[in-house]
């Protein structure tokens, strides 16, 4: 036994804390201690993962008060290879942005603690086993997201911040609602409990409920009327934070949606809606991002399209869906945190972030434009990269749920993206450059960062099979709803006894 | 129990629709007003008006505080039905820590968006939010 989940909470939040103390004894720690800390949960994760895979889903009860009356964390399959993910994408974006802010020591300290602390409620929403901590940990979420969209003061970050904070607090007060609703009901608040007695509420409330839940949660996941915000804290945040957005908070708001539908509540008609729903977030999303001048927009866009296509998977809803949703994020986590990454160091000395002004730049960052067109080549899903397995797998679950709707849509939106991307790329490797731009050079441990997710696009491309295994076992997780209610409950059981 | 001015349901119901009543004017002061701070009043009141009717959710009419004193005890045995009967009329004590949390949340929440208005108000000078779009709304 290497460790618990608990620790992946505990540990983030208490070195947060623990980086302002330090940076006075010691400044250069402020950097290392981030990394450090990743680095362990990371060994921690996949120390546990190789442990669920053996013995099956890990339950930690907190403080004693065991299920369904205190808060537990359940390390699943599916929740474990989430966790995973995130570490592993912080951990990268960690090394990417090392040297950030290199000069102004206060600066750094103030994005490390909130990387750190984003990191943690999104790692927390997805371990949480108990609705209202899963609010907090929302909370810890968006207020560290809030703030670090804000960062930099000469932009109109303050604008997409307040834009951002307006419609993230509102959502959670619905989510609000719909825990108040829950427990007027059913006067519990653990997730397995409420999965295992839904039943026993009025179907209105049910609704009511469901509908206050996909509101909060729509907001982080990036549903359609609720992204209002997306493109310009994109656009207006860091270049890592923006990573950090597509890659460990969109996954989290996700996952909590796709919880709350398939295990707390199964109300009929859900999954022809998420189909909906996704499927007018992806098109009006990708017709959005071609008309796109800026770079960084064009990507949050993009980003927006994708989840769609995640929601429209998952609301295929067997086993092959949800098994392609998850390999979607994956690949989604990746390769957008590589296009954001890279994308960003292609406009760095722009204040607008024009397209145009990426023209040529193929002579002079050779190694960053030759990753950005490697993402871009491998999320509209050319063979033989990683995107091409997920959409492949997406395109096959819905034909065999006869979906040919949904199959014709999700192609002619694949060419729309194909123009979009391919214009950029188009326009760094055959364009003559503009004089007035000013590329900068990558630092090395950005490079390295780049080249690691350039490295996991070719070995997903070309050995898919070293993590469908996971993937399958995490979409088998969250179909056994009664295996998951089972699987919590009983933890309490012996702790009565 | 001369007091017995209210049926129990009328109290109940009167705190249900005053919880949905501030819940309505937070949300139209968070909507339709035009002013950074009046939009962050309008939350602030938003949040009130949820713990409101959190709070009520827990409500029990003439309830005591949950604790298990000495003096309640007395020298009952403490078995399932004791516990049981003497919890009756003891208010629920989750609404109330949930309530706790949630309005350190809503302090937390509204101190960013005041200094995020602060911000906001030495860029553009004004609080206007029609004043402010160089991001499209």
């Amino acid at each position: 036994m290497v460790g618990t989940p608990v620790l992946f909470i505990a540990i983030p939040l208490l070195a947060a804390f623990l980086i302002p103390l330090l940076g006075f004894v010691w400044k250069e720690s402020v950097r290392i201690l981030p990394g450090l800390v990743l680095l362990y949960l990371l060994y921690l994760a996949v120390n546990l993962m190789g442990q669920v895979a053996h013995s099956g889903t890990i339950v930690e009860v907190i403080a004693g008060w065991a299920p369904p009356w205190g808060i537990n964390l359940v390390f699943s399959p599916l929740t474990g290879l989430l966790t995973t993910l995130m570490i592993l994408m912080g951990f990268i974006i960690w090394i990417y942005s090392y040297r950030f802010k290199n000069i102004d020591f206060r600066e750094a300290v103030k994005y490390f603690i909130l990387l750190l602390m984003m990191i943690t409620g999104s790692v927390g929403i997805v371990l949480t086993g108990d609705i209202f901590n899963q609010f907090v940990f929302i909370e810890i979420t968006s207020i560290s997201a809030y703030a670090l969209t804000a960062f930099y003061k000469g932009r109109d970050s303050a604008e997409a911040s307040f834009k951002y904070l307006i419609i993230g607090s509102l959502s959670s007060m619905f989510l609000l609602l719909a825990i108040v609703l829950i427990y007027s009901q059913l006067g519990t608040l653990n997730m397995a409990d409420i999965a295992d007695k839904a039943h026993l509420m009025k179907p209105g409330f049910k609704i009511l409920a469901l509908i206050f839940f996909i509101t909060g949660l729509g907001i982080e996941a990036e549903i359609f009327p609720l992204n209002g915000w997306t493109p310009d804290a994109y656009a207006q945040a860091p270049g890592p934070v923006g990573a950090a957005f597509s890659g460990i908070v969109v996954k989290a708001g996700v996952y909590a949606m796709i919880r709350v539908i398939f295990t707390l509540f199964d109300v009929s008609g859900t999954h022809q809606f998420l189909i909906i729903i996704g499927m007018i977030t992806l098109i009006i999303a990708e017709m959005a991002a071609v008309k796109q001048d800026r770079l960084k927009r064009m990507l949050a866009y993009s980003s927006i399209g994708q989840m769609g296509l995640v929601i429209v998977a998952f609301g295929i809803g067997t086993e092959e869906g949800v098994f392609a949703a998850l390999f979607l994020m994956l690949n989604h986590a990746i390769i957008k945190s590589l296009l954001f990454l890279s994308g960003s160091y292609l406009v760095y000395n722009s204040t607008e972030k024009y397209i145009h002004e990426t023209d040529g730049l193929a002579k002079h960052l050779p190694i960053t434009s030759f990753l950005f067109a490697l993402g871009a080549i491998a999320i509209v899903g050319m063979p033989p990269f990683a995107g091409f397995w997920s959409k492949w797998s997406i395109l096959s679950a819905a034909a065999h749920s006869n979906m040919i709707l949904v199959i014709v849509l999700i192609l002619s939106v694949s060419i729309i993206e194909l123009v979009y991307y391919f214009r950029v790329v188009n326009r760094i490797y055959f364009f003559p450059k503009q004089k007035e731009v000013e590329p900068k050079r990558p630092t090395i441990n950005a490079l390295i960062a780049m080249s690691i997710l350039g490295i996991l696009i070719l070995v997903i491309g070309f050995y898919p099979d070293s993590v469908t295994g996971y993937l399958h076992s995490a979409s088998q997780s969250l179909l056994e709803k009664g295996k998951y209610i089972q699987d919590v409950l009983s933890t309490g059981q012996l702790f009565i006894q | 129990m001369e007091f017995k001015l209210f049926d129990l349901s009328i109290v109940e119901y009167a705190f249900f629709i005053t919880a949905v009543l501030i819940i309505l004017i937070g949300l139209y002061g968070a909507l339709v007003k035009k002013t950074l701070i009046k939009i962050v009043i309008g939350l602030s009141v938003l949040d009130a008006g949820i713990n409101l009717l959190l709070i009520s959710v827990g409500y029990v009419k003439s309830g005591t505080a949950p604790i298990f004193s000495p003096a309640l005890i007395k020298d009952m045995p403490l078995t399932l039905e004791n516990i049981k009967k003497l919890s009756e009329g003891m208010v629920d004590p989750v609404p109330q820590a949930l309530v706790l949390t949630a309005i350190v949340i809503g302090f937390g929440v509204t101190a960013v968006a005041l200094s995020l208005v602060i911000r906001l108000y030495r860029h553009h000078h004004t609080l206007n939010i029609d004043e402010i779009k160089n991001l499209k709304w």
